[in-house]
């Protein structure tokens, strides 16, 4: 176990030498957030009744997704574990007496919360000294805060299990363009981060609530925003753990799979 | 013109040797451009207009500027990756060749995958010319075509100006996909429906607005100027300084190659 963390340590501080890149990140963060709350007041402003999401809670919404954008988004890859498997060295790894897919899930999940950390508060704290109508507010029950932070490390191990099964399955296809590429624009919209999930379809949001997806980004979000009741956020939690075990096991058994008939490339 | 088809005929061939690979990510191109679609639909299924624009007036204007993108990543892809070219120290070789630099540098790559994005956005097109409340004439038709000319002269423009920056930072940085992506995303809705400060900016700095606003309103007949239908024509001289910057970042080019 201490091997693993070491893993996600070395991913972690390496991660955060990147500061010129993270300012590069914060600012990008900050202009599309602001941009998209620029049509979402453009379609307010032009008036319709019985909307899903308050424009407040959607504002809210909308900078927290992007503060903790780096964490939550559904179509990251990780460039060194695919050039790895496409060009051979994944062999070196196969040397190692650990177990790949915990080395993986380890790698991958100290990478993102090292980006992440160095966006959040920045783009959290600009947020909220905007001007009226952009402001962030983080007005919140104890209760909300609470359950919304146990969903919220939940939803960090599920984006964990979900995206290093996209590079289980890259062992198979050794492409990480065709099949893989469906899935992660797929998982981006039905995650909630393209539009936000009550303004879908009902019957969309009828299939996405059996899907992994929404459990990453938009189940923690909205349930700290107040757009989902706390009773219906302990039902989901129970979710999000069966979908943990769900892809976690399906990702180690494929691994192995993959392993057993690994084909090295290159030389 | 004749040597840009032998490059295309080389990429082609290039491309199409992996086929499933070929196939596979054409498709996938075709999803990326699908979220965006997406977003538009779901939100009209909301709201019934946006600042009295409706969806096919949206949809059009999304094409518009999606097809411009997609043309240019499509044909002009080389310049869309000149930070590539920098970092591995090819751009050299192409400076030893008796051609203009920015002629080679379209050439340089072709990337038929975004191809698809280009058919994808001409069917959305399609879709919205069919329904749109239009009163179709002359004018009209020509502002349309007009405006998807000037669609892609802008991204061509902004290319060419963010390859220059690469000569300064060497590495593309995320700011450039600021300007690209954001301008892309934002310019997707006619950009009156923006506060005035975002119409400004539009309009003098980035003009995404003379490609899809102000040509728009003449062609759906909320204005009768019709000066409006010859404005999308003035992005070419938005082409002037980007060639100039361009220019003036290669005499400081000094090889960084291996």
């Amino acid at each position: 176990m201490r091997s693993y963390l070491s893993y996600f340590k070395l991913k972690f501080i390496t991660g955060l030498q990147y500061r010129a890149a993270a300012l590069a990140g914060m600012s990008t963060q900050l202009f599309f957030g602001f941009m998209y709350i620029s049509i979402y007041i453009a379609f307010y402003e032009s008036g319709s009744s019985n909307l899903p999401m308050k424009l407040d809670e959607l504002i809210n919404y909308i900078w927290i997704t992007q503060s903790f954008f780096m964490l939550i988004y559904a179509w990251y890859k990780d460039e060194e574990i695919i050039n790895m498997i496409k060009n051979g060295n994944i062999a070196y790894e196969l040397l190692k007496p650990q177990d790949l897919y915990l080395m993986w899930l380890h790698k991958i999940l100290g990478e993102r919360l090292s980006q992440t950390i160095l966006r959040v508060l920045p783009v959290i704290l600009i947020a909220l000294i905007l001007p009226k109508p952009y402001t962030l507010s983080l007005k919140t029950t104890l209760p909300a805060l609470t359950i919304s932070l146990i969903a919220l490390l939940l939803a960090i191990l599920l984006m964990g299990v979900l995206v290093t099964l996209y590079h289980v399955i890259c062992m198979f296809t050794l492409d990480e363009k065709g099949i893989i590429a469906i899935i992660m624009v797929a998982a981006d919209i039905l995650s909630g981060l393209v539009v936000p999930i009550p303004f879908f379809p009902k019957y969309l949001q009828n299939i996405n609530n059996f899907l992994p997806f929404r459990y990453i980004s938009d189940f923690p979000i909205r349930l700290y925003i107040g757009n989902i009741p706390l009773s219906e956020g302990i039902i989901s939690i129970i979710v999000q753990i069966v979908w943990i075990i769900i892809l976690f096991a399906l990702g180690k058994i494929l691994a192995n799979i993959a392993i057993k008939k690994a084909t090295i490339q290159g030389g | 013109m004749s040597l840009y088809f032998k490059y295309f005929k080389v990429h082609l061939k290039s491309e199409l040797e992996y086929k499933t690979s070929f196939i596979l990510s054409f498709i996938a191109q075709l999803f990326t451009l699908f979220s965006y679609y997406f977003t538009i639909i779901c939100l009209f299924n909301q709201f019934s207009n946006i600042k009295g624009f409706t969806m096919y007036d949206v949809l059009l204007t999304f094409g518009i500027i999606q097809f411009g993108f997609a043309f240019c990543e499509t044909f002009f892809r080389g310049i869309d990756k000149f930070d590539t070219l920098i970092i591995e120290g090819n751009f050299d070789r192409l400076l030893l060749r008796p051609r203009n630099i920015l002629f080679q540098l379209f050439c340089d790559k072709l990337s038929l995958i975004k191809a698809s994005k280009v058919i994808e956005t001409i069917i959305v097109l399609i879709i919205a010319i069919l329904n749109i409340e239009v009163n179709w004439n002359g004018y009209r038709i020509m502002t349309l075509i007009f405006m998807l000319f000037s669609a892609i002269i802008i991204f061509l423009a902004i290319l060419i100006a963010s390859a220059s920056y690469c000569f300064l930072t060497i590495k593309g940085l995320e700011v450039r996909n600021v300007l690209t992506d954001g301008c892309k995303d934002m310019a997707q809705y006619p950009i009156g429906i923006f506060k005035k400060g975002f119409i400004n900016f539009f309009t003098f700095i980035v003009p995404m607005g003379l490609v899809n606003y102000y040509p728009f309103l003449f062609l759906l007949g909320k204005s009768n100027n019709k000066l409006l239908c010859f404005c999308p024509l003035l992005t070419i001289l938005y082409l002037i300084p980007a060639i100039w910057l361009f220019y003036r970042g290669l005499k400081r080019y000094s090889s960084i190659g291996s």
